[in-house]
């Protein structure tokens, strides 16, 4: 059940290429995959709150990855440990715990944030987890030290080549499709996403993909975030996602 | 404690406290968040004959101190509706149907359906949404046509008749007398301003729609002087609404002569805008000694006639 409450910052630390770690204290639990609803400003301008993944969850404290690119993420990256922020979560739809014991994680630059989490709760759950990680250079693969040491196998691709395979990250993934049928959990741009979503039906493979959205309300009340699904039909990325199965939406 | 009860023709409110139509979808929405009990009133969703797409993304924007929509009210139709607002009976408060069509008779049928069974207390006569190709506001800035559908509708229901007003005309006032002389028992105004917003690195409008409706904290000053012309113009109670994110701005828009107000986009910042409305109006009338919200309907129109 979602709930509106206050949460003092510990920690927020610039981890590179404009990207900051928030560190937020306060009673928190949310599946993989769900986000929160951030109120950067207490004024009326900004006037809305800003969605986040849950980058990192534990029993009293949450953790968001977001990257410096507008009014609202620059406000966001100027509090200090010490301020509140209200924050209204968790929301949405997340990743769906599967059977299958091997899966694959694609993670494309800041698409990585919620990823995280995902990737520690399937390994606390037993799963050989893969970590395919993607950006365009290899200062937008962010904490990438972190999936590397953690994931129980590892590549990553740069399209400059400046670190891993130079390419698209889909590139490296069709043999192990083919030969181990894993369930695919993937977050990043619109076009990785769907690449991941044709590679993932040409192979048989059951995949799920994060999506991003404009958002105002985050509980599904506006109807402000729709993508249309297979049918044609508006569904909101708030509700019924953000993580949608990818042969629903693509 | 004061008295907080309103009357909006024979539906009486426990408080003046609503959301507003659009901004709370079908009431569970925030159910997590509060027991929808304490609202006034619960406003559901723009609901028509059949079910409705909506307009393509992108639909909202965010605009200085607000933000545009272009929703294109997006809703299941009516029937399956029905199921939606039969499940809200169980909250102790009355459900207030917002009411939309392309034609006088989808405006029709959405009315007679549901007056087959005993679940709404009021209708909200949406002749105002500026998003949607036909009806909406076509129908909201004629005052003909307004007379025309309002007597067409009057007949079909014995329950409160509310008509939501649109601010995109030269006079509100007109629509607000055509709408009571066709026999509305209340006024629910604003609806959102029309506007827009263009994307200046792929030079083309924000919204696939181009323009939408403005709404939030920016559009109130404009909200509450409609409020006070259409309250001078007309004798039916009026639900004011347009940017209240605060007690204090329910407060003047009571002032102004508004009834009974509704939250709109506020919601979507703080989910428990409504209750906390509520709490802070009776605190104000508390720290007047008031005994009834009442007493200040208007009552800055007053102040200002003795004054004069």
């Amino acid at each position: 059940m979602p709930k509106k409450i206050s949460m003092e910052i510990i920690e927020q630390e610039n981890v590179g290429s404009n990207v900051y770690r928030l560190t937020l204290a306060g009673k928190f639990s949310a599946q993989p995959g769900q986000f929160v609803q951030v109120a950067v400003s207490t004024a009326y301008d900004p006037f809305l709150k800003r969605p986040f993944s849950v980058h990192d969850c534990s029993a009293n404290t949450l953790t968001l990855l977001y990257r410096r690119s507008g009014r609202g993420t620059s406000l966001l990256a100027e509090k200090k440990a010490g301020e509140k922020l209200e924050v209204v979560g968790p929301l949405g739809t997340g990743f769906p715990m599967v059977t299958e014991d091997k899966i694959i994680l694609v993670a494309g630059g800041i698409g990585s944030a919620p990823l995280f989490y995902l990737l520690k709760t399937l390994q606390a759950a037993g799963k050989k987890v893969a970590f395919y990680y993607g950006a365009r250079s290899k200062n937008e693969l962010i904490l990438r030290e972190q999936y590397q040491m953690l994931a129980d196998e590892y590549m990553e691709a740069t399209d400059d080549g400046s670190c891993g395979h130079q390419g698209v990250v889909t590139e490296l993934m069709a043999d192990v499709l083919d030969e181990e049928k894993p369930v695919i959990f993937a977050c990043g741009p619109d076009g990785m996403l769907r690449a991941v979503a044709k590679l993932a039906k040409r192979n048989k493979c059951r995949c799920y993909v994060s999506l991003e959205a404009h958002m105002a309300c985050g509980v599904g009340a506006c109807l402000g975030c729709v993508v249309p699904n297979i049918r044609g039909e508006y569904v909101r990325v708030c509700v019924e996602g953000p993580v949608f199965p990818a042969v629903e939406v693509f | 404690m004061p008295d907080l009860t309103v009357s909006l023709g024979k539906l009486v409110l426990k408080n003046p406290v609503m959301p507003a139509s659009g901004c709370f979808g079908y009431g569970e929405e925030y159910a997590p968040f509060y027991d929808l009990s304490s609202l006034g009133a619960i406003v559901v969703k723009g609901t028509t004959a059949k079910p409705w797409q909506g307009n393509a993304p992108q639909r909202i924007v965010e605009t200085p101190a607000g933000m545009l929509n272009a929703i294109g009210l997006q809703n299941p139709g009516v029937v399956a509706a029905k199921a939606k607002i039969s499940q809200l009976l169980r909250y102790r408060t009355p459900v207030i149907v917002n009411v939309s069509g392309h034609s006088i008779e989808e405006y029709k049928k959405v009315i007679s359906v549901l007056e087959e069974e005993n679940t709404v207390a009021a209708y909200e006569i949406n002749i105002s949404c500026p998003n949607v190709k036909a009806g909406g506001m076509t129908f909201g800035t004629d005052p003909d046509i307004v007379n025309k559908l309002i007597t067409a509708l009057r007949p079909l229901t014995e329950k409160t008749l509310i008509v939501k007003l649109s601010p995109n005309v030269t006079d509100i006032t007109e629509i607000a007398v055509a709408a009571e002389s066709a026999g509305a028992d209340a006024l629910s105004l604003i609806n959102t301003l029309v506007g827009m917003a263009i994307d200046i690195e792929k030079k083309r409008p924000v919204l696939a729609n181009i323009t939408g409706g403005l709404s939030g904290p920016a559009v109130k000053p404009v909200a509450l002087r409609m409020v006070w012309q259409v309250t001078d113009a007309v004798n039916i109670p009026v639900i004011g609404m347009g940017g209240i994110s605060s007690a204090e701005d329910a407060v003047e828009f009571i002032l102004a002569g508004a009834t009974a107000v509704a939250i709109g986009a506020a919601n979507f910042v703080n989910p428990t805008v409504c209750p906390e409305v509520v709490a802070g109006i009776e605190e104000y009338l508390s720290s007047y000694n008031y005994t009834s919200v009442r007493e200040i309907v208007g009552l800055a129109k007053r102040t200002v006639n003795t004054q004069s």
